[in-house]
């Protein structure tokens, strides 16, 4: 095969593609949490990866050390989540816009370091995962059984479906609701509050806006879709580990924002296709084997990825669904 | 040198304001910024139906003051009674609600947002701004987005302002801004309404616009206005109270042609030029 060519068969594989699905899926829920907050809030949250860590470490800790039943430990973590950033949210949401992204990029990063350094409670860097002599009680079954009936349904018309079908499915069932939610809550009164808070605090609050309450809510919502993308990853992976939650998720989360254009939530979810498809469909272009060796060639994956976002904000700024308007006006 | 135009100071005096009593009452306020005593125990009324001018050199504390009275800063001490009821150190949104609504000096029109939704944004009683109200009554809020764009909409055609309705703010020229934030303090319902320069930057046809909107609206809606400016014309010639202020304090108050023969202010404001062309003026 010619160097620099692109293995088209591999990265059209269903099995591949599916998982860059699940994947862009979830970040799509994490990245939609931000839309609501930095599009249409203008409240800069860098902390999602916090919230999708809380949501993902409570639920299973309540399934495995609690013995919860799954389905209780789901809707426990995302009050947990929800809690979480109650606490995090009222002394900061008080600052400005800046300190307010440094809080959240702190409290994130405090969860992540919680969980590496809480061993009894998260299995630290080793993960957290069921206990081998014990297969009974352990969050990933009661996803599997409910994966498995999927399955069996959809084999009536596709024979041997792929085993991450069901995730895919279900992830993005989530991900339309959110942004079926979303866009109806955000074009209402409340919306609007909102988006009033985005031009100016100060003019909100001289109308009579109690803004500390609004961005609460705002980030209270990007929370929980946090948790759930949390939880979804937590499905997916099947063990945790702290550094499933590093900052670099987060960022990641804001590439897909930036792709799919501020104030506009289908963009998020192409967005999120569209960056997991180039970030991770940059493995199978064939590279010569000197001088790039692994290391390499996955730091130059993420500077395509890089390279392409930059071309994009050169030509064009407002992403790809984003009003160019409120962008040049917003300033 | 008497170059301002003053010759009909004293034949054009606003009708005298129905004296039911002070709707704003400043006592003794002191705001201070580090080292730097911006207001140090300022005292006025605001009578109500009253078109009362704040004036004094920059730096005298008249925007301080202003964010102190909305709740935009925290008072050191003092009291600020308004309608009665004290509201000194009280957050923004509920001064605002009690009916005592402010502009900027800098206009705060909300660029991004299309006119419309700067004024409907303003209106009070919106049950849709309570979250679970979305999900638990719907109808009530589509009652009252209703009524509210219908005023809205009224409200735009009184300022001229209806062509542009559906255009984002941020398109408007600075005099349209101005108009639009006059315009959506009123959605607010406000019986006091506090006005950081005016005038400042609009042409003088859009001025006359908007002082003749401020008259009709006393009279019309009872509505009370205090506001900063530095036009003198406008002050002199429009409002029925003028208050002084210099170094954080408040160094007169009155009429205004009482006001602009006061030695003090003279002194500290007006200068010799304008007390001299007041004198032939009037």
């Amino acid at each position: 095969m010619t160097p620099l060519a692109v293995d088209i068969a591999n990265l059209f594989d269903i099995e591949f593609l599916i998982s860059i699905g699940v994947l862009a899926g979830i970040y799509a829920l994490v990245a939609l949490g931000l839309q609501l907050n930095v599009g249409f809030t203008g409240i800069v949250n860098f902390g999602q990866a916090g919230f999708m860590a809380i949501g993902a470490y409570t639920m299973a800790i309540l399934v495995l050390d609690a013995g919860f039943s799954f389905w209780l430990a789901v809707p426990c973590s995302i009050l947990v989540t929800m809690a979480f950033g109650l606490i995090i949210g009222l002394p900061s949401l008080r600052l400005r816009a800046d300190y307010f992204a440094i809080a959240t990029l702190a409290m994130a990063e405090v969860v992540r370091l919680f969980a590496q350094n809480a061993r009894s409670l998260t299995g630290g860097n080793q993960g957290l995962f069921c206990a081998e002599d014990d297969p009974s009680n352990c969050y990933p079954n009661a996803w599997n059984d409910v994966s498995d009936s999927i399955n069996e349904w959809i084999s009536n018309f596709w024979a041997d479906p792929p085993s991450l079908l069901p995730l895919l499915l279900v992830v993005w069932a989530f991900v339309l609701v959110s942004m079926f939610v979303l866009q109806r809550i955000t074009y209402t009164p409340w919306g609007r509050v909102l988006r009033a808070i985005r031009e100016d605090e100060d003019a909100a609050r001289a109308l009579g806006k109690n803004t500390l309450v609004f961005k609460l809510q705002s980030l209270l919502i990007a929370a929980v879709l946090g948790a759930l993308a949390g939880l979804f990853l937590a499905l997916n992976l099947k063990t945790l580990h702290p550094t499933e939650f590093e900052p670099l998720v987060t960022f990641f989360a804001y590439a897909v924002l930036i792709l799919g254009g501020l104030a506009n939530y289908r963009g998020v979810a192409i967005g999120a296709l569209l960056f997991w498809f180039v970030l991770e469909g940059t493995r199978y272009i064939d590279l010569p084997e000197d001088p790039f060796t692994e290391t390499r060639i996955a730091a130059l994956r993420l500077a395509i990825t890089g390279a392409l976002l930059i071309g994009l904000m050169a030509f064009r700024p407002q992403g790809l669904f984003g009003k160019k308007e409120e962008m040049v006006l917003g300033e | 040198m008497a170059s301002e135009p003053e010759s009909h100071g004293g034949t054009s005096a606003p009708p005298a304001p129905p004296s039911n009593g002070a709707l704003l009452d400043i006592d003794d306020v002191f705001k201070r910024f580090g080292g730097i005593q911006a207001v140090r125990g300022a005292s006025f009324e605001v009578a109500q139906g009253s078109i009362t001018a704040l004036i004094g050199p920059n730096g005298a504390g008249k925007t301080t003051l202003f964010n102190v009275l909305t709740g935009f800063y925290r008072g050191d001490r003092g009291g600020i009674s308004f309608a009665g009821d004290s509201i000194f150190g009280h957050p923004p949104y509920e001064i605002a609600r009690r009916g005592m609504v402010r502009t900027f000096q800098i206009t705060k029109a909300l660029a991004a947002m299309p006119v419309i939704d700067n004024m409907m944004l303003a209106a009070p009683d919106q049950p849709g701004e309570r979250f679970r109200n979305l999900f638990l009554h719907p109808r009530a809020v589509r009652r009252r987005e209703r009524e509210v764009r219908e005023e809205a909409i009224e409200l735009l055609d009184v300022f001229n302002l209806g062509k542009l309705a559906d255009e984002y703010a941020g398109t408007l020229s600075g005099g349209q801004r101005k108009l639009l934030e006059l315009a959506r303090a009123l959605m607010a319902k406000p019986r006091l309404l506090l006005l950081d320069e005016p005038m400042a930057g609009i042409n003088p046809t859009l001025g006359k616009r908007l002082l003749d909107h401020m008259k009709r609206l006393r009279t019309e809606e009872g509505v009370t206005f205090l506001f900063i400016e530095h036009d003198m014309e406008v002050v002199m010639n429009h409002s029925d109270r003028v208050v002084v202020m210099a170094e954080g304090r408040v160094i007169a108050s009155g009429g205004p042609q009482e006001v602009r023969k006061d030695q003090k202010v003279i002194d500290a404001y007006l200068g010799e030029t304008f007390h001299d062309s007041a004198e032939e003026g009037g």
